[in-house]
């Protein structure tokens, strides 16, 4: 990183996709992958010395995968002040592209690699790197940029696999680089201010008995590619995929990625960790292949976990929906006997309901936590029987995020770089999180309830 | 004070006690702020405004994080005669012609704020009360033809008063002018 220093020249402004295969063929990156002890051995060596920064240095980022994920992530960065772009890699060359000319409109020239061992060699004041290429691809991508003395911002879920997620937690562990886990809700001001301000400091919830999260969707068709942009054969099997739909369509296929429980599953069911503190002590799940005959992991699933908490035990349950998008959005919720908390990323799915017993919120009214919605409506006219209990006031938590759902934690994690800030997210509170997602596909798998032991988090 | 009838100004006759003129001071106190704070509000809204969320001791969350919260501002621009959905509904009364609720609407609060203000300040009383109730009227033939009971009650409420006020207006003292 060189503080106030020009935008680097674009070496390979363009990459034709001649150049494009030779590198691809030569980088060997897909065998690499297969083995990734041989991977960590090309790894360039780590920086002999820490490099220190200072609140107003610009960072030399590159970005790892511009699938869907990625170029979320690019509009996000784009808006992220204090860093540059400098780097974009992907085996795709049509992604690859596509990003190069996306960040060039934007007025940021990069450039661009088919492999991400070549763009380490290459781009020596790099500072960090975002990967958001395929989960089986995050360990071995991410292990050889902390190695390379980059610090790291690597999407959820880790990896598709405990091994890959735990080699993770060891080697930002052995390097002493930043690793941020993408569990963006944990930058999210509203959410941060729900789970400090009113949860654990004003216990606005009273006990907390129960919980529940969804995220259903409506029936997709694979994703296509144009024509003529298809990878070649030999370069599929290089990278583990069988065919071109696999290589579209891979978070659906077990060596690839981990399924909807873990593309939609992890940001929420991270959140009952996080909101309780605690990890699940118990996990019983369901789930199977009921629709897309054609996909590996199953497109519906629910989830139970008993979480022990000091007042007693939480019971959250989780379901995912890939074929239907009723039953309300996205939310998590937490159910106490005094208030229930819904949150949502979409803030108008955000929602608190005070008990009717409970002690009155007025006070968190008037100090700008929550905004007041709707009064309770009279019970005789909400009421169809007789042991229906009343029906609840609700309010809102007027916290606005005038950035992209991303923005705070990316910021989070520049931050953290210049020594501003703590990361919001660090890989081994996120492999805690992210063990519960791995065994609630394990019950799946077993059919059967399985007992966490406290071990089991820790990497 | 003489007991000849001549020396007695036509506004305050001797036989008047004081309660009739506190009673009509009161009436035309409450008539004029009634009319002046309606038609003020017709230029009144709120909108969102963002401040930094306090902690306990005052100072900026740690989360940095910003809330909205309403303020209700006045401007020119923000006038509005009467609700959107009362002026639609009203729209599709073949009884209320544009040629006829447009004017009204575009004079609604300015006549309001000017009757007001006259009240208050006693110009022209018995003519600004007589104007007030012909306001009043004509707002309640709207709510006639859209069958709002409650709201037609609320203006003969007001109609009923302005009544009694010009009954009572031989009172009136404290004012700009006589009539």
């Amino acid at each position: 990183m060189i503080p106030n220093a020009p935008a680097p020249r674009l070496t390979s402004p363009g990459l034709d996709r001649r150049k494009f295969l030779q590198t691809l063929s030569t980088a060997g990156l897909g065998l690499a992958l297969a083995s990734p002890g041989s991977l960590w051995a090309q790894t360039p060596a780590p920086a002999s010395a820490a490099k220190t920064y200072s609140a107003n240095d610009t960072l030399n980022i590159a970005l790892v995968g511009i699938g869907a994920q990625g170029r979320v992530l690019i509009d996000a960065l784009l808006k992220v002040t204090g860093i540059r772009i400098v780097a974009v890699c992907d085996i795709w060359e049509y992604s690859l592209t596509y990003g190069q000319r996306y960040l060039k409109r934007a007025g940021q020239e990069v450039r661009a690699y088919a492999d991400h061992q070549e763009m380490l060699a290459q781009e020596k004041d790099l500072d960090a790197v975002i990967v958001a290429n395929k989960d089986s691809y995050h360990a071995p991508v991410t292990n050889d940029c902390l190695r390379a003395g980059k610090h790291v911002y690597c999407e959820k879920m880790m990896s598709n696999t405990i091994e890959g997620a735990r080699s993770m937690v060891k080697t930002m562990q052995e390097t002493g680089k930043l690793l941020q886990i993408g569990h963006q809700r944990r930058s999210n001001p509203r959410y941060q201010v729900a789970r400090t301000r009113l949860l654990q400091e004003a216990k606005l919830l009273g006990q907390i008995t129960g919980a529940n999260a969804q995220w259903n969707r409506a029936v997709s068709a694979d994703l296509g590619w144009p024509n003529g942009k298809a990878l070649p054969a030999d370069i599929l099997a290089k990278y583990g995929f069988d065919n071109m739909n696999q290589f579209r369509n891979w978070r659906w296929f077990k060596k690839h990625g981990g399924g909807p429980l873990s593309d939609l599953g992890a940001h929420q069911i991270d959140i009952f960790s996080w909101f309780l503190d605690a990890n699940p002590a118990t996990v019983f799940a369901s789930g199977g292949t009921d629709f897309y005959k054609n996909r590996e992991w199953f497109d519906n699933a629910m989830v139970i976990y008993e979480f022990a908490l000091p007042q007693g035990t939480a019971r959250a349950f989780y379901q995912v929906q890939t074929t239907t998008s009723a039953g309300g959005g996205y939310w998590e919720q937490f159910m106490g006997s005094e208030g229930t908390l819904k949150m949502s990323e979409n803030p108008k799915y955000t929602t608190l309901y005070r008990e009717a017993a409970a002690p009155p919120w007025d006070e968190f009214v008037k100090r700008n936590l929550l905004v007041g919605q709707t009064a309770a409506p009279a019970a005789a006219e909400a009421k169809v029987d007789a042991r229906e209990t009343a029906a609840l006031a609700s309010y809102g938590i007027p916290v606005v995020l005038n950035k992209t759902i991303h923005q705070p934690h990316l910021e989070n994690f520049f931050n953290a770089i210049r020594g501003q800030a703590k990361l919001n997210c660090p890989a081994d509170e996120a492999f805690r999180s992210e063990m519960a997602v791995y065994k609630a596909i394990e019950s799946v798998e077993k059919r059967q309830l399985l007992i966490l032991k406290p071990e089991d988090f820790i990497a | 004070m003489s007991d000849s009838p001549a020396s007695v100004p036509p506004s305050a006759p001797q036989s008047a006690d004081c309660g009739e003129t506190y009673g009509f001071l009161l009436l035309r106190l409450w008539l004029g702020l009634r009319a002046l704070v309606a038609g003020i509000e017709k230029f009144g809204d709120t909108r969102l405004k963002q401040i930094p969320l306090l902690d306990a001791s005052g100072e900026p969350d740690i989360s940095g994080a910003n809330v909205e919260v309403q303020e209700k501002f006045y401007a020119f621009s923000n006038y509005q005669a009467v609700p959107d959905a009362l002026r639609d509904k009203l729209a599709l009364e073949p009884l209320m012609p544009a040629w006829m609720t447009t004017p009204f609407y575009a004079l609604l609060g300015w006549l309001l704020i000017a009757l007001g203000l006259a009240l208050l300040l006693g110009l022209w009383t018995r003519l600004s009360l007589l104007a007030m109730g012909v306001l009043y009227t004509g707002l309640t033939v709207g709510l006639i033809l859209l069958k709002q009971d409650a709201g037609i009650s609320w203006l003969a409420i007001h109609i009923g008063l302005v009544a009694y006020a010009l009954r009572l207006s031989k009172f009136n003292r404290f004012s700009l002018t006589r009539v």
